[in-house]
């Protein structure tokens, strides 16, 4: 028992030290409140959590888009049920936390598997659209649903975890980054592991992998379902930040942006989501701001920018922004090595 | 005395509409041997390894590997009963190295995939069973290169590793030359026939040469029927095939 413990902790280092940039970015959102503390900036608390919650979802979605090469274009409606599975427990009178977050994770996983079971026979564009279609459905559901606000969606309390209480400034923060660093951690085990090496042949080539005997289908069903588990516990603890759910978290245009936030910081990387959510959100944060200092009359079309920058980072740097930032890095290295 | 045969297939129909692809055929694969597969483009040679595969269901008829009936099994469950495959495009992992793409088809074979924790690429056990595929194909030596760069002989040469890999008891050989210029395939051809004795081998092979070099037996079809089954001087022997097949190559 003992060995296999300092088994798993050596193989924690070494993925540690494999994958420097997520854990540097994940220390860094620990350290993040010491700053905006001493900079007087409580506001950038608000969207460090916002970042961590989109970069989660993100990296959980990744699994699946980046690493299994399923083009999911429903991973919103993932975040909608466990924010949803929160709302309504509150609405029924479960304050509990730990229940709602037990509620969240069984719904996404039941609604993952169901919805993967039904999608992943189709592939390519028929699976994209699939994938959308389950997303509307579910999302009309909840607009349809009038005893749970309907559109206008409803309010919430922060959920009662007993001994941490959520209304005290920093402790949803420090909740939402220990989940981070969680599903940070057991990706990380994951694309590593059998599992998710076979997942990764899947979408080399899905053939092949039958050929050696194996059923693609069953392990991209299981990617499903740990990615639509992943982005219900970001789900669930996005309502708690907003304390308010209504379907507008789960519109179309949120599962869009997680693929961008993907693509932008580097699909089938660790760090990749979560470089994308900073980049993606600080942009959409600072955009406004700065063009209303240079050009006040245009601060409302901030997105005439926001567009062509995330277009660039598209065309030109291939692997996102990871995939820019290692080729820098390979070029320092060769430019030190020249004579 | 004869053995057993290894595989065995049995008045096996398949057609398309009005088109009938496979007419009532039956041949059997011997242990050991290597049994070629030849006829006229368009004889359905493809069609045919595509329902030995589990790629195409039969209209009628039997496949028996090693005794047991596999006419229903999908294809995942034909390759762990003992069938292994190397298609006529080349069909490997292009996004890993050569040592990766054989670690992949050992996890496979040994069926415990359905694993998170332990990191795959650098699994002792694994790397060891993958070495010794490599090995048997003369690839160990480059295991570390990314499948992407191979030229095109390496990489039929790799795609041969895995279907090996899967430890078959017949091994379906889909024009493994094809494209391959004369020294790949003499290449080819040599790893083929150190292969004889150690998995029966069904080959379906264009080039002549290679075919009378390499099969111990030859089945010949045409318009979807064979129309004879014999050893290399017995079919280029027969009038039948000579006139339907090897008449019109001259």
């Amino acid at each position: 028992m003992l060995g296999y413990c300092l088994d798993l902790m050596r193989l924690g280092r070494d993925g540690i030290r494999d994958n420097r940039l997520l854990w540097l970015l994940i220390a860094g959102f620990g350290l993040f409140p010491i700053f905006t503390h001493f900079a007087d900036l409580p506001f950038w608390n608000d969207v460090a959590m916002r970042i961590m919650l989109l970069g989660m979802a993100a990296m959980g979605l990744n699994l699946v888009l980046g690493y299994g090469g399923m083009v999911s274009f429903g991973h919103a409606a993932f975040i909608g049920i466990g924010a949803y599975c929160v709302g309504i427990s509150q609405f029924y009178g479960i304050t509990n936390g730990w229940a709602h977050l037990l509620f969240s994770l069984v719904a996404c996983g039941i609604a993952g598997l169901v919805i993967g079971y039904l999608a992943l026979r189709t592939s390519g564009i028929y699976f994209i659209m699939i994938t959308l279609a389950f997303a509307q459905m579910l999302f009309f559901l909840f607009v349809s649903l009038e005893t749970y606000g309907g559109d206008d969606g409803m309010s919430i309390d922060r959920a009662d975890f007993g001994v941490v209480d959520l209304y005290d400034p920093l402790r949803l923060y420090f909740l939402i980054w220990i989940c981070l660093a969680l599903v940070g951690l057991a990706l990380m085990f994951i694309v590593r592991s059998r599992f998710g090496v076979t997942l990764r042949a899947i979408k080399s080539n899905e053939s092949r992998v039958e050929a050696m005997g194996l059923v693609p289908l069953r392990f991209k069903i299981t990617g499903y379902v740990i990615s639509a588990v992943i982005c219900g516990l970001a789900g669930a603890l996005f309502a708690s930040w907003q304390e308010y759910v209504s379907p507008d978290i789960m519109h179309w245009t949120r599962s869009g942006e997680l693929m961008i936030i993907i693509i932008l910081g580097g699909l089938a990387t660790l760090a990749g989501p979560l470089l994308g959510a900073i980049v993606f959100l600080l942009l959409e944060e600072m955009l406004p701001w700065l063009l209303a200092v240079v050009a006040p009359a245009y601060a409302e079309n901030w997105m005439i920018l926001f567009g062509p920058i995330l277009i660039m980072v598209v065309m030109f740097g291939r692997g996102g922004l990871v995939g820019l930032l290692d080729r820098w890095r390979a070029a320092n290295k060769a430019g030190r090595l020249m004579p | 005395m004869t053995s057993n045969p290894v595989l065995e297939i049995t008045h096996l129909d398949k057609s398309f509409g009005a088109l009938t692809a496979t007419k009532n055929v039956s041949f059997r694969v011997l242990p050991g041997e290597i049994h070629s597969l030849i006829g006229p483009n368009g004889a359905g040679k493809t069609t045919l390894v595509q329902q030995i595969y589990g790629a195409l269901a039969p209209d009628r008829g039997h496949i028996h590997l090693m005794g047991r009936d596999i006419t229903a099994l999908s294809i995942p469950e034909r390759v762990r009963a003992g069938i292994g495959r190397s298609f006529q495009i080349s069909n490997v992992l292009m996004d890993f190295t050569i040592l990766e793409n054989a670690i992949i088809a050992e996890q496979a074979r040994r069926g415990d995939s359905f694993r998170f924790l332990y990191p795959a690429f650098s699994d002792a056990n694994l790397i060891a069973g993958a070495y010794q595929i490599l090995e048997r194909v003369g690839l160990a030596d480059q295991a570390g290169r990314p499948a992407q760069d191979l030229a095109h002989g390496d990489r039929r040469i790799l795609e041969l590793a895995l279907a090996l890999a899967t430890a078959p008891s017949v091994l379906l050989l889909d024009e493994p030359m094809a494209g391959t210029g004369p020294q790949d395939s003499r290449r080819m051809a040599d790893i083929i026939d150190r292969l004889r004795g150690q998995v029966a081998i069904l080959l379906i092979e264009h080039d002549m040469d290679v075919v009378f070099r390499l099969a111990d037996r030859i089945s010949v079809l045409v318009e979807g029927a064979i129309i004879a089954t014999g050893t290399a001087d017995e079919i280029s022997g027969n009038d039948a095939v000579k006139a339907a097949y090897l008449g019109d190559e001259g």
